[in-house]
Parts: structure tokens; C-alpha cells; sequence
């Protein structure tokens, strides 16, 4: 049962990425890569792991979605031609490009296959370093990558930072077109009082 | 876990040991946040710029301790994390390198450029990704402290918004970077999946030879040939290097390339598998050739600059190569430092005055706005030679001794026909190097052109430190070496 299931899913993982690349809309490819991450969470469920699970539909399905959709949305890319005028390469050359990267990875996946006999079995790890028991996962956060825990806060911070350098608009942009109008607004900008 | 087991784990963590090996790292990010609090509350804007110092001195200072201390701390946090005197030289490095950095950047940008506090923020966030990735002894505290120092980075490479060049060496230098990330990533997992551990420790123990390892291998050390900017992955570099603010790109030239490369030595050598050891000199020599021959028909000082950084990084991964599956027996880490530290002075001290000569919004970083410089500037132009002569390798100069320690290196590795074909290529670079100092002191001043008149004291500083240095490095070597000892 869960073996067919696991191949139902791969095999729908799989048709929906290829939706993601054939789709002309780019809002039809961000829906089938809606498809690919449950089809990929409902595989990590089989595998056991439905903390995994929870956290790709939260994290993937959930908030990084939602960015992809709002990223489409502002740039307005309804039409395909219209992405065609920006494109670097002819279309011959990206096919040539895609179809060499696909064969790459495919090469790496079949590799993987082909070892897995040699490679080690997630089954027989210690039972610290499974991560199928929230409290082992927790408890390997604070204590052996606690200092990578901490670390991935300030690099958190430091985004933020980089963010609002990057999206605020900048005070000089400000002054210009709110002098003439409001020189007391545009003096308290200038305090700083607004950051 | 149970209670009592999860107190004794976290006391190991705390343990004085890990306090010793921390502290750095404490010091600048405590640092960080005090300068993000310092910038918003008025009263204390005048503190920002002695925090930012005083964090740097504080974080130095500890790896001194580490340095000179009896005892170094060794691994702590479970194995995840060294420090000992190696990881110490390394950080001061790193500590030395944003300090520089920060002062060339002092005055560099237009009065009043609006979030430049959030400059400073980012890049005193940089050393210590720095230090977590030389630190790593376990792929994920690597990879937390790749991104600790990339992201900042992307954001300073675009930071003069309005200047389309820098914009666009952001946007490349993030695009290609998260690719280079994914790459990582890849590996890691393949690497876990064949192995079973992420620590870097137990891999060097285990056997790597099979497909799935070495593929895994094959894509980490990619990820890291693009920092570093190696062929095939050098294409990035001049774009970047040439649209980012002037000391962002010292701080990349340097930190980055220093971290990375500390990283590959250290760590990542002694588990690649000698047969792969012709491939990478190759990949060395012919970065070496692509990088001379660009620079060698360059204009502009910057993107010139560029290209002779990816030839540095072909000379660097020719040590690489020397030190390949096996622990080292060359010398290859000592050799490393010293040229890093040379190329950290050196190239610090060409893109500091060229800061200084770069007023904003004209650009004096053009060869032909350099000529006859001598005559109005002659202290700027005597340093400038000296950093040129110094990335040339000519004697008497810390480029020489670098370059002469890796040839060394090669040599006693059995490698000397690479050794040979490095040193030629190593001449076509002379080329470009000395043109400049022909165009600065043996060619009539523009007339249309007026020479630059800025003049700053912080970079000034820069200059003068780093021609000192890269002459000390030179002349003295032994005082240097010293510290290289062990």
C-alpha cells in the first residue's frame, strides 16, 4: 500500500515538474510547483518524517509561495512573449542549457540510486540523529548545533538589515519630492526620527 | 532527552574552553547589535563609531588570547567548532581585513549617504561568518557561516543604489551566489547520504571513494571554487568586483577569498581524493593564463584589479592541489597564510587608494585619469607602484615571498613542471602591473582632466598601513614567520 502510494506521488512529483518548466504563464508554473511540494510532503509523511512534512508544507507550500506569487504579481508577467524580449539566450540555447543541466542532475539522482545498496541506511542511525521524534530534533538544536542555531539568528538579523538597505526608499528620494510641499516633514525624516 | 541530560549537555557547551572559542565571535556580534542600537537612539549616535572598533579590537584581542594562550580551546560544541592557533592567525585576518575595509570606507561615500550606519552594521557582520566557516568542523556551522558572510555582501555590492553598475553587481553576485549555495548544499546532502555524518572530522576518517562521495566532494569544492572565483567559475569577478563600492570590493577581494580558501585548505584538502590532483592544477594554471590575459587588456584599474585577483586565486588553488588527500606534509597552510596575508595588504592597500582617488560620482579608477599622477600626487602613486610590484611578486615586497612559498611548496610536492608553467604565466602578469607605473610616472598629466583632490585621512591610513606592511612582510620576513611556526 505504501509502496504504491510512494510511486503515485513520485510519479505526480514528477508531472508536475514538468508542468513547472512547460507552463507559458508563470503563474500556471507557480501553481504546479504548488503540485510538486505536497506530492514531495506527502513523500516525506511515507518516509516517516512528518515534522519534515509539516515544515515543507509550511515553510515551501506556505511562505515561500506566497513571496513567488507576489514577486509575479508586481512584475506583471502575464505573457510569455513579453518574458521573451528580456531572455539573455535564443531558445535553442536554453534548451540546449536545460536539457544538459537536466541530464546532469539526472545523472546525479541515478547515481544516488545506483549506490543506495552502499550507501549508509537512515534506519540504523543512533536514535539522537533521527529526526522522525520532535524531542530528538529540539534537543540536537540546543545542544550540538546550538552555536549554527544561534548563528542563523543574527544572519536573520543581518537580512533584515540588508532588506531595508536594499527596499527602503532612500531618504534623498524622499526630500526631493516632499520639500517644497512639507519642509517640517522632510527636516523630522532628516532626525532620523523615522528610523 | 531528560532534564538532567539536556543541563550536562548544555554545561559541556559552556564550558570555559567554548567560552575561549567563542569569544571572538561574541565580541562582534554583540558588536553588531550594540551599533544597531547605538544608530537608533540620537544620544548615543556618536558611540557608533567606537563600538564598531572597539568590537573589532574586543574580537581580536580574544583570538590573541587563543593565539598565545597555553592552551588552545581545540574542538568544542560536540565537535562542531575549532579553535586553535591556526583558526586564531585566520581571524585576526579576517578582523584586519573588515577594520581596513571599514576606514578606506570612511569619507568614501557622498556626506550624509543615507544608510551607511547599516553599511557599517553589514559589514562588521562579515568577519564573523569569516570565523564560523574557518571554524567549521561540521558542514553545517560551514554553511551557516558561508551565508553569514555572502548575504551581507550582496546587499553591500549594490549599495549605491542609484548607480546602475552597482546595482547590477549586486543582483549577479546574489543570483550566482544562491546558485553556488544550492550547490553546497547538494553536496553536503550527497555527502551525508554516502557517509551518514556531516561532521568533517569523521569524514576525513571514513572512506570517500565511492561515486556517490566523490560526486558530493566534487559539487562542496564547486561551491567553493565560485567564491574564490576559479575557472570555470571565475566569470562572475570583474562585473562584480568593478560596479561594487571600492572598499566592498576590498573586503571581497580579501576576507572573502582569504575565508573560502582558509576553508579549502584547512578542511576540505585532506579529504579530496588524490587522483583528482592533476585536474585541479590544471584548473589553477588555466585560471592563472584566463586571469593575466584579462587584465592584460583592462583600462579600467578596477576591473585590471579583478582579473589579477582571479590569477591570485589560480596561484592559491595550485596549493590545493599540492595538498590533496593527504594531511599537511608540504607546508601548503603555512604557505597559504603568508601569501593571503601579503595579498591581504596588498590588494587592500590598491583598492584603498584607489577609494581615495574615486570621487564619488566621477571615476578616477580609469588608467588614462592616472597619468603623470606622480607629479601631483607623489606619496598615492608611490604606494600605488609598491602594491603593484607587490602583486607582481617583485622582491624585496610580501608578493615575492608569497609567490616564492607556494612555488616551494609545489616543488617539494613533486609538482614542478606546474611549478615552472606557474612561474611563466606569473611573468605575463608583470605586464600589466608595470604599465601602471609607467602610466603613473612616465606619462604627461591629462590636460583636460583635473587631478583628483580628495583627500582623506582614514584612507590615507589604509594606504600607508598596508604599504608598510607589505613592505615589512618583504623585508622582514622572519618576523612574520614567527608566528607561523607551529
Amino acid at each position: 500500500m505504501a509502496e504504491t502510494l510512494f510511486y503515485v506521488l513520485g510519479a505526480l512529483c514528477v508531472v508536475f515538474a514538468i508542468g513547472v518548466v512547460r507552463a507559458r504563464m508563470p503563474l500556471f508554473s507557480v501553481l504546479n510547483l504548488l503540485g510538486t511540494f505536497f506530492c514531495l510532503a506527502g513523500i516525506y509523511l511515507l518516509a516517516g518524517f512528518p515534522f519534515l512534512a509539516a515544515t515543507q508544507l509550511l515553510v515551501y507550500a506556505g511562505a515561500i509561495m506566497v513571496l513567488f506569487l507576489f514577486v509575479i504579481m508586481l512584475l506583471n508577467l502575464g505573457d510569455a512573449a513579453e518574458l521573451e524580449k528580456h531572455a539573455g539566450l535564443s531558445l535553442s540555447g536554453r534548451r540546449l542549457f536545460v536539457a544538459c543541466s537536466s541530464a546532469a542532475l539526472l545523472g546525479l539522482v541515478g547515481l544516488g540510486a545506483a549506490e543506495m545498496s552502499t550507501a549508509f541506511d537512515a534506519r540504523t542511525l543512533p536514535a539522537e540523529h533521527a529526526l522522525d521524534d520532535l524531542e530528538h530534533l529540539a534537543a540536537l538544536l540546543f545542544s550540538r548545533y546550538m552555536l549554527p542555531f544561534e548563528a542563523a539568528s543574527l544572519l536573520l538579523l543581518a537580512t533584515m538589515v540588508a532588506v531595508i538597505v536594499l527596499a527602503k526608499r532612500q531618504r534623498e528620494q524622499a526630500r526631493d519630492t516632499s520639500a517644497a510641499s512639507a519642509p517640517a516633514e522632510s527636516q523630522r525624516k532628516e532626525n532620523g526620527v523615522l528610523r | 532527552m531528560s532534564t538532567q541530560e539536556f543541563s550536562a549537555a548544555f554545561e559541556a557547551l559552556t564550558a570555559p574552553a567554548a567560552r575561549m572559542a567563542l569569544a571572538p565571535l561574541l565580541a562582534l556580534g554583540v558588536g553588531v547589535l550594540v551599533f544597531l542600537l547605538c544608530d537608533v537612539v540620537a544620544a548615543l549616535r556618536a558611540a557608533r563609531a567606537p563600538v564598531f572598533v572597539g568590537a573589532l579590537i574586543l574580537a581580536a584581542a580574544a583570538e590573541v588570547r587563543i593565539l598565545l594562550g597555553e592552551r588552545a580551546p581545540g574542538l568544542v560544541f560536540d565537535g562542531t567548532f575549532a579553535a586553535d592557533r591556526a583558526t586564531a592567525l585566520w581571524g585576526l585576518m579576517f578582523v584586519g581585513a573588515t577594520l581596513l575595509a571599514w576606514l578606506a570606507s570612511l569619507g568614501y561615500y557622498r556626506e550624509n549617504r543615507p544608510f551607511k550606519p547599516e553599511h557599517d552594521a553589514l559589514m562588521l557582520t562579515t568577519p564573523i561568518g569569516m570565523m564560523l566557516m574557518i571554524g567549521a568542523r561540521d558542514l553545517v556551522v560551514f554553511f551557516v557561516g558561508l551565508e553569514l558572510l555572502s548575504i551581507p555582501l550582496y546587499a553591500l555590492c549594490a549599495f549605491r543604489r542609484m548607480r546602475q553598475e552597482s546595482v547590477e553587481a549586486g543582483v549577479k553576485y546574489f543570483l550566482l551566489g544562491s546558485f553556488s549555495s544550492a550547490l553546497f548544499l547538494y553536496g553536503a546532502a550527497l555527502l551525508y547520504a554516502a557517509a551518514g555524518t556531516l561532521s568533517l572530522v569523521e569524514l576525513a576518517e571514513r572512506d570517500l571513494s565511492a561515486p556517490l562521495a566523490l560526486a558530493g566532494l566534487a559539487l562542496v569544492a564547486a561551491s567553493l571554487f565560485f567564491k574564490v572565483a576559479v575557472f570555470p567559475f571565475q566569470l562572475w569577478a570583474p562585473d562584480v568586483y568593478q560596479g561594487s563600492p571600492t572598499p566592498v570590493t576590498a573586503l571581497m577581494a580579501t576576507g572573502t577569498k582569504a575565508a573560502a580558501f582558509g576553508f579549502l585548505l584547512v578542511q576540505l584538502t585532506p579529504i579530496l581524493p588524490a587522483t583528482g590532483r592533476a585536474t585541479v592544477a590544471v584548473l589553477a594554471l588555466v585560471t592563472m593564463l584566463l586571469g593575466n590575459l584579462g587584465a592584460l587588456v583592462q583600462t579600467d584599474l578596477k576591473r585590471m584589479l579583478a582579473y589579477s585577483s582571479v590569477a591570485h586565486a589560480g596561484t592559491l588553488l595550485l596549493l590545493v592541489a599540492a595538498g590533496m588527500g593527504a594531511p599537511d606534509e608540504h607546508g601548503a597552510l603555512g604557505a597559504a597564510l603568508y601569501y593571503l596575508g601579503g595579498y591581504l595588504f596588498t590588494a587592500m592597500g590598491a583598492f584603498g587608494l584607489l577609494g581615495l582617488l574615486e570621487a564619488d560620482g566621477a571615476r578616477f579608477t580609469r588608467l588614462e585619469s592616472l597619468r603623470g599622477l606622480a607629479r601631483s600626487r607623489p606619496v598615492v602613486s608611490a604606494l600605488l607602484a609598491l602594491f603593484m610590484l607587490s602583486l607582481g611578486g617583485i622582491p624585496a615586497t610580501a608578493g615575492f615571498l608569497g609567490k616564492w612559498f607556494v612555488f616551494a611548496v609545489l616543488v617539494d610536492a613533486d609538482m614542478t613542471t606546474v611549478a615552472v608553467l606557474a612561474a611563466l604565466l606569473s611573468t605575463i602578469a608583470l605586464g600589466y602591473y608595470l604599465r601602471v607605473i609607467v602610466v603613473l610616472y612616465m606619462q604627461p598629466p591629462p590636460e583636460e582632466l583635473e587631478p583628483p583632490r580628495t583627500n582623506r585621512w582614514s584612507a590615507s591610513l589604509v594606504g600607508a598601513l598596508c604599504g608598510a606592511f607589505v613592505l615589512a612582510m618583504g623585508l622582514f620576513p622572519a618576523l612574520f614567520l614567527g608566528l607561523l611556526g607551529s
